[in-house]
């Protein structure tokens, strides 16, 4: 059996995306746990920080999501641990500065729009943590993008946010019964509040990741941001 | 703002764009069809197509124009539609209403009224009393607290610098305006002890997570840098290339007048802050408690250029030229000449002000101008006396402070801001702000 820490919990269109963190002697990684027809899960019950028993077996995943494990079994509830502790442990695993330490590769920048890109063979993994100097998020036309600034000054553009948790709070803000202007309330809270409570957090961090090869290309995304959103913010805007 | 004037020009703008992002080959969807939905375009080739659409067309909030809304041809025409309406919209200086009308020099220019909507200060975080930096200096004890009237400096701590102390004011003034770095068209930056590339506008750009299309500019004046900054701002919003800017000043001179390399009697007069202001063109949802920026004029009296020279020497020190006494009567001389005519050219007597945002070579000069205009001192906020003279920021902390003195009254009646301020030269430059 295996423990497995919770930290990533993304969307996938309708399914989950689930990456947890593995205690391997004394180091801690990063692991991907998969099922055997899939690489998501339509249903996961758990959230971050729960950490979950479950049997893994290796897996010859394609660069770059070398994380990939089969699950052949199911998940157990263990034990929790609170997301600070959450991560302390995420910046003992895969951690990068600057763009091309992220994941061992060049990125490119997509030169007819938006969005940053890796070559599945250039790519060394699929998922990293990093510090931001800063960091926005802004709703383009229904889709939630992040802009953020690495410690290293570097800029990354229009990343799609994936993580469960922050999404499901942007719909819950803009749900019909909250009234009136929902959209310009969370714009404002977006450009304002938003600010406050996430970056002044002392546990403040994010993962990044590459989505599966699409035409030949992985591209960047915000899989995780912490601190997660909280319920009651939302009676504030 | 490029205005796009006839559907014919929006479809084949649109078209093009899509084929950037779909490929040449690509068959041109119908108006109404659901792009996302019928697989034309997943979520992030729709955001890229977006993206190319506002850098493109100018309109850099289609992206928000078209959330809730179905991703389709249609739907981005009805925001390019929305987003002409909303240019239009804004009020023009040539507007009853409006009186910080600049127009008055020129009836036949009719231009968008500037709005200050937001402001913020900030100094370097440690204070070191004015005995310190004597001692540092080797300076006669108490020669600064007597004859400059400081009583003491802000200096930047070791994890400040012009980049930091700008971006902290810079996001605590988008703050308050619930404003998100995204909405700015312009970043302008000015700093007389920022050295290097980028330049200071450039990092602040990537600090504050701009949008890529905005655009960076960094002004010079030394102390009159701000009110440089803020005219730039006002003619770009005035003309319409512009909506929203951030005029941010950032000073550290802390670390380049140094003991060894200036003197006291030079080197301990300054301090370390920053300041920033949001600027708006005025529309119909501008807040009532705001203020408008006026007119501006600026000018070089050559004849004191030799008061104040600084440049780098050979050898890599700093070759300082500081006639302190001559740099004084100039600077009075100067500054009271600068806010009479703030005075006549906006027709607003002195005494009704709220305050004076003035460029503080140190508060004995601040006190001596007080006394000449017959003005009581505490019109000027004490920003020399505490931190030291702060370049480019000390006109925008005084103006900080002003501003929220005023919002803080609750009453509607807010008197005018005088602006005045000298930069080597002699450079020097004045304006003002009325109530919106």
């Amino acid at each position: 059996m295996t423990k497995l820490l919770i930290t990533e919990i993304t969307r996938m269109g309708p399914a989950f995306c689930v990456i947890g963190l593995q205690r391997e002697k004394d180091k801690i990684r990063s692991v991907r746990p998969v099922s055997a027809t899939a690489n998501s899960w339509m249903h996961f019950p758990y959230h971050r920080g729960d950490v979950l028993q479950c049997d893994l077996a290796p897996f010859c995943g394609s660069k770059p999501h070398i994380e990939d494990r089969v699950s052949t079994s199911g998940f157990e509830k263990d034990s929790a641990v609170p997301e600070p502790e959450v991560v302390t442990y995420l910046r003992k695993a895969e951690i990068a500065c600057s763009l091309q330490e992220l994941f061992g590769c060049v990125l490119h920048e997509n030169k007819n729009g938006s969005g940053l890109f890796a070559k599945p063979p250039e790519a060394k993994r699929s998922v990293c943590g990093t510090v931001t100097q800063n960091l926005r998020l802004e709703l383009c036309a229904n889709e939630l993008r992040a802009t953020l600034a690495l410690s290293s000054g570097e800029v990354l553009r229009d990343l799609p946010v994936v993580d469960r948790d922050w999404r499901d709070f942007i719909e819950a803000a803009l749900a019909i019964h909250r009234g009136a202007n929902r959209l310009a309330r969370l714009e404002r809270f977006l450009n304002s509040q938003f600010h406050y409570k996430v970056l002044s957090c002392p546990h403040h961090f994010i993962r990044l990741g590459l989505t599966r090869p699409y035409h030949d290309l992985c591209w960047l995304m915000l899989d995780t941001l912490i601190p997660l959103p909280r319920n009651d913010w939302l009676e504030e805007f | 703002m490029a205005s796009i004037k006839v559907e014919t020009h929006w479809w084949r703008f649109v078209e093009e764009c899509f084929r950037r992002e779909a490929g040449t080959q690509a068959p041109i969807p119908d108006p109404a069809q659901d792009l996302i939905e019928t697989g034309v375009l997943d979520s992030m080739a729709w955001v890229s197509f977006l993206r190319t659409l506002e850098s493109a067309s100018g309109v850099s909030d289609l992206g928000t124009l078209l959330t809730e809304r179905t991703p389709s041809f249609e739907s981005i025409f009805q925001a390019f539609k929305a987003a002409q309406i909303k240019t239009q919209t804004e009020i023009p200086t040539g507007s009853p209403s409006q009186n910080a009308d600049s127009s008055s020099t020129n009836p036949s220019i009719t231009r968008t009224p500037t709005i200050l909507a937001s402001s913020c200060a900030t100094v370097g975080s440690r204070t070191i009393s004015s005995e310190d930096v004597e001692r540092a200096f080797g300076m006669p004890e108490s020669k600064l607290r007597l004859r400059a009237g400081i009583e003491s400096l802000a200096y930047a701590a070791e994890d400040e610098n012009e980049l930091t102390l700008g971006a902290r004011a810079a996001q605590q003034t988008l703050h308050a305006a619930a404003c998100g770095a995204q909405e700015l068209d312009w970043i302008i930056a000015t700093s007389e002890t920022h050295r290097g590339y980028p330049s200071l506008a450039a990092q602040l750009h990537s600090r504050l997570l701009a949008r890529e299309t905005c655009a960076a500019l960094d002004v010079g004046g030394a102390c009159l840098g701000l009110l440089n900054g803020l005219a730039v701002a006002q003619g770009l919003i005035g003309s319409g290339q512009a909506r929203t800017i951030a005029v941010i000043t950032s000073d550290v001179h802390s670390r380049i007048f140094t003991p060894g390399r200036v003197a006291g009697e030079f080197g301990g007069l300054f301090g370390d802050g920053a300041s920033a202001f949001l600027l708006r063109a005025k529309n119909a949802s501008t807040p009532q408690q705001s203020y408008a920026l006026g007119e501006f004029f600026f000018g070089c009296a050559g004849q004191y250029a030799g008061a104040i020279r600084v440049a780098d020497a050979p050898n890599g020190d700093l070759d300082v030229h500081f006639d302190g006494e001559a740099l004084s009567r100039a600077a009075i001389t100067r500054m009271e000449k600068v806010i009479l005519d703030v005075e006549l050219r906006s027709g607003l007597p002195r005494s009704s002000v709220q305050g004076l945002a003035t460029h503080q070579p140190n508060p004995r000069l601040v006190a001596l101008l007080a006394k000449q205009l017959d003005l009581p001192l505490d019109k000027f906020p004490s920003v020399a006396r505490t931190c030291g003279n702060l370049g480019s920021s000390t006109c925008g902390v005084a103006l900080d402070a002003i501003l929220h003195s005023a919002m803080s009254h609750q009453t509607n009646h807010h008197g005018p801001i005088f602006l005045a301020s000298l930069g080597p030269g002699l450079l020097y430059g004045g304006g003002w702000l009325v109530p919106a």
